[in-house]
């Protein structure tokens, strides 16, 4: 050890009282940049298994879709398969998924009882759960399987509304009745949802009202066979979002090549539908976009801008939204303000503490001016007097750095072993948790060290600059 | 015989000018001087008459005004702060009236510091630093936290560590003026026996005419000037003394 360390040690134990105030102050304020960092970390899982479920990284719409569209009243997205393609082609790392999207309305328990309304995103389970990791989401039941009744190899009846209005109550029970014999399509229906609804579990089919069109009133009525609950951590999304095989929704969208007539019911009316479809998979709503996992996640926001600037510059000519234009739209951006506000409390805690990190070392050093001096005399050069003083600022942020990161550790710890929660929606439960990474482990070491160095680096300077003749002159006798 | 030697120490026309809120004090003025190899030289003066400039000017301290210092033969004025430190630290050794031994380190360790500085290596510091506190008889306080030691002990221990990186010119600064007349003498013994023993150039500065006569060459200082030099004679030194003894009504 060299005697500048040596030296900056025993003034450490020196002035141990106020040193150990000071480096509370910084341990704690490390504590709640962690906590802070953690919980966002946390957030952002959150926000990857809700809203990047509706959106992945983006989502590529026609110009004519509008952000609220994104909970399935999108226009049909021309040459959906081409775009994701192109995109994929075009921009190294890409991935994308076709993706359908329709708004259902189904009915509970007895017939007209009670209604309520869902979200269908129509997925590619391979691909859409290589973007949106759905199936890992299946918390009852089970995810899609290949031997799935996907198609019926014909479209349903749609029946069309003309103007602004509710559905006719004929509407109700019309489909299913039509086509009993046939099997329900499967669908995953969301955890928060089966809370509310009793009639909404893994087994049970439902009679569900499907929007067949973007804006127009086009409708169909099918029967659906929930296979699986999902739970994504986010009980509102889980409560209106829903899955079906997006095969599944292109014939019932009738995204394909359809033949034959139109129907008519005595009684009832005239009926479109109720062809053979040939399902075209490049026909959809949007074009879902995963971008390649980025080297660290401190900065998403900043990423999901990038994401959004590269994919519209390869698609001029559609609307491309990022998962956090979505959240900011479900959410507000009050989370994003609160965020600003925590790392600016934090940053004025820090600058607090460098300047009481500089101002406790400038006593020290009026204080110590004589011995100083005394090192002087003996040969010491000023880099040797700098060090001693950096080397109490480094030591200083190194031990705040660290009790910092063990007080965070145990909090967490505790905090995601307790399982602490908070009430919710719809009689759910929103989950408290913290998610460490080695970015923020590293932050929360650097962060302090640098501060308190540069906040001694000024002091020790000044030390360093004294002349040994002055310095031995003043200076309180504190030897 | 001294004249045919080369000066260890050697001021050629030195002046120290002070700005002191504004009115410009010349502490040290055309001051030249040769101190030789094994001296043992006291300082007088006055107080204000700039002995201790003097003292710091020749300990590399602070560069005068104008004038030229050599040490060892070498011209100060132009070497480098990182020169001018290992010159500090391995040619001379520093006693102040307040010891300034380091409160927190032992004795032991008080006495590495020099050479500790000087990256030398420390076992070998260890022994010869235990070798200069049994010299300084204060070895079995070697453990002792300075700050514990009377006054006459922390300056032992001063003594010890001025000579740990064997200098050749050890620097004393009033180095009884915080002792009493018990003390001082015994401070004042030891300073010339480590001067006999080591061949050690020894210069201190008092306004201690008792103190003083311990020097064999004493030099009264007088408003930044050298009004007396007894350049060694014994009989001189004496006349010296009493002279001055009249002149500050001691």
């Amino acid at each position: 050890m060299g005697i500048s360390s040596r030296l900056a040690i025993g003034e450490l134990k020196d002035h141990k009282k106020i040193y150990a105030i000071i480096v509370i102050v910084i341990a704690l304020t490390m504590t709640s940049f962690m906590l802070e960092n953690a919980y966002l970390n946390y957030m952002m899982q959150v926000v990857d298994d809700t809203t990047k479920l509706v959106t992945s990284d983006a989502i590529v719409v026609d110009e004519d879709s509008t952000i609220r569209d994104l909970y399935g009243t999108t226009v049909e997205l021309k040459n959906a398969g081409e775009i994701a393609r192109r995109i994929e082609r075009d921009i190294p790392g890409y991935k994308t998924s076709v993706r359908v999207t329709s708004q259902g309305t189904y009915g509970l328990g007895e017939e007209g009882e009670a209604a309520d309304a869902c979200t269908i995103q129509g997925i590619d389970p391979k691909k859409d759960n290589d973007i949106s990791g759905i199936a890992k989401k299946v918390v009852k039941g089970r995810f899609f399987k290949d031997d799935d009744p996907i198609l019926r190899g014909h479209t349903p009846l749609y029946i069309e509304i003309e103007g602004p209005g509710n559905l006719p109550d004929f509407t109700w029970g019309t489909g299913e009745k039509l086509f009993e014999d046939e099997e329900p399509y499967p669908i995953i229906a969301g955890v928060a949802a089966s809370k509310t609804h009793p009639s909404v579990d893994v087994g049970k089919t439902l009679s569900i009202t499907i929007s067949v069109s973007g804006r127009e009133t086009k409708y169909a009525t099918v029967n659906v066979k929930i296979i699986g609950l999902y739970e994504s951590g986010t009980p509102l999304l889980d409560a209106v979002m829903w899955f079906m095989h997006g095969d599944s929704l292109r014939e019932i969208k009738g995204y394909g090549e359809i033949t034959g007539k139109d129907w008519y019911i005595p009684g009832i009316g005239t009926f479109k539908g109720y062809h053979p479809i040939t399902i075209d998979r490049d026909r959809g709503d949007a074009v879902l976009v995963k971008a390649p996992e980025p080297l660290h996640k401190l900065n998403p926001i900043g990423l999901s801008e990038e994401v959004k600037e590269e994919i519209t510059e390869n698609v001029p000519f559609l609307k491309v939204y990022s998962w956090h234009d979505f959240l900011i739209y479900v959410t507000g951006s009050m989370q994003d303000v609160v965020t600003i506000m925590l790392w600016g409390s934090i940053a004025v805690t820090l600058f607090l503490c460098a300047a009481a990190i500089k101002y406790v070392m400038d006593s020290i050093i009026l204080r110590k001016t004589r011995e100083i001096g005394s090192l002087k005399a003996f040969g010491a050069r000023d880099r040797v007097i700098f060090k001693i003083f950096l080397y109490q600022g480094l030591i200083i942020g190194f031990i705040a750095g660290v009790l910092g990161i063990i007080v965070s550790l145990i909090v967490i710890n505790f905090v995601n072993w307790y399982g602490l929660s908070v009430e919710f929606i719809a009689g759910t439960q929103l989950k408290i948790g913290f998610i460490i990474n080695w970015l923020t482990l590293l932050i929360a070491i650097l962060l302090p060290v640098l501060l308190s160095v540069l906040a001694a680096a000024i002091p020790a300077k000044k030390a360093s600059m004294l002349s040994p003749v002055e310095a031995l002159r003043k200076g309180e006798l504190a030897l | 015989m001294i004249k045919n030697k080369k000066p260890i120490i050697k001021l050629i026309k030195i002046s120290k000018k002070y700005d002191e809120y504004g009115v410009v004090v010349n502490a040290l003025d055309s001051v030249s001087l040769n101190i030789f190899s094994g001296e043992f030289v006291s300082i007088i003066g006055p107080s204000g008459s700039g002995k201790s400039t003097l003292l710091h000017c020749m300990g590399l301290l602070d560069r005068p005004t104008s004038g030229k210092v050599y040490i060892s033969g070498k011209d100060t004025s132009k070497i480098t702060g990182k020169e001018i430190a290992s010159f500090r630290g391995n040619q001379l050794g520093f006693v102040f009236q307040n010891y300034n031994l380091i409160p927190r380190l032992t004795v032991l360790e008080n006495v590495l510091l020099p050479g500790l500085i000087m990256e030398k290596d420390q076992k070998s510091l260890e022994e010869k630093a235990k070798v200069l506190l049994k010299e300084v008889g204060i070895l079995h306080r070697s453990d002792h936290k300075g700050i514990h030691l009377s006054g006459g002990e922390q300056q032992r221990v001063a003594i010890a560590r001025a000579l740990i990186n064997d200098p050749a010119v050890v620097l004393a600064d009033e180095p009884t003026g915080a002792l009493d007349s018990d003390s001082s003498k015994e401070i004042m013994e030891l300073l010339v026996k480590m001067n006999r023993k080591r061949n050690v150039t020894s210069i201190f500065v008092s306004h201690d005419i008792e103190i003083a006569s311990y020097g064999k060459r004493v030099i009264v200082i007088k408003d930044g000037n050298i009004a007396e030099d007894s350049k060694g004679r014994r009989e001189k030194s004496k006349q010296i003394l009493k002279k001055f003894s009249r002149m500050t009504g001691g």
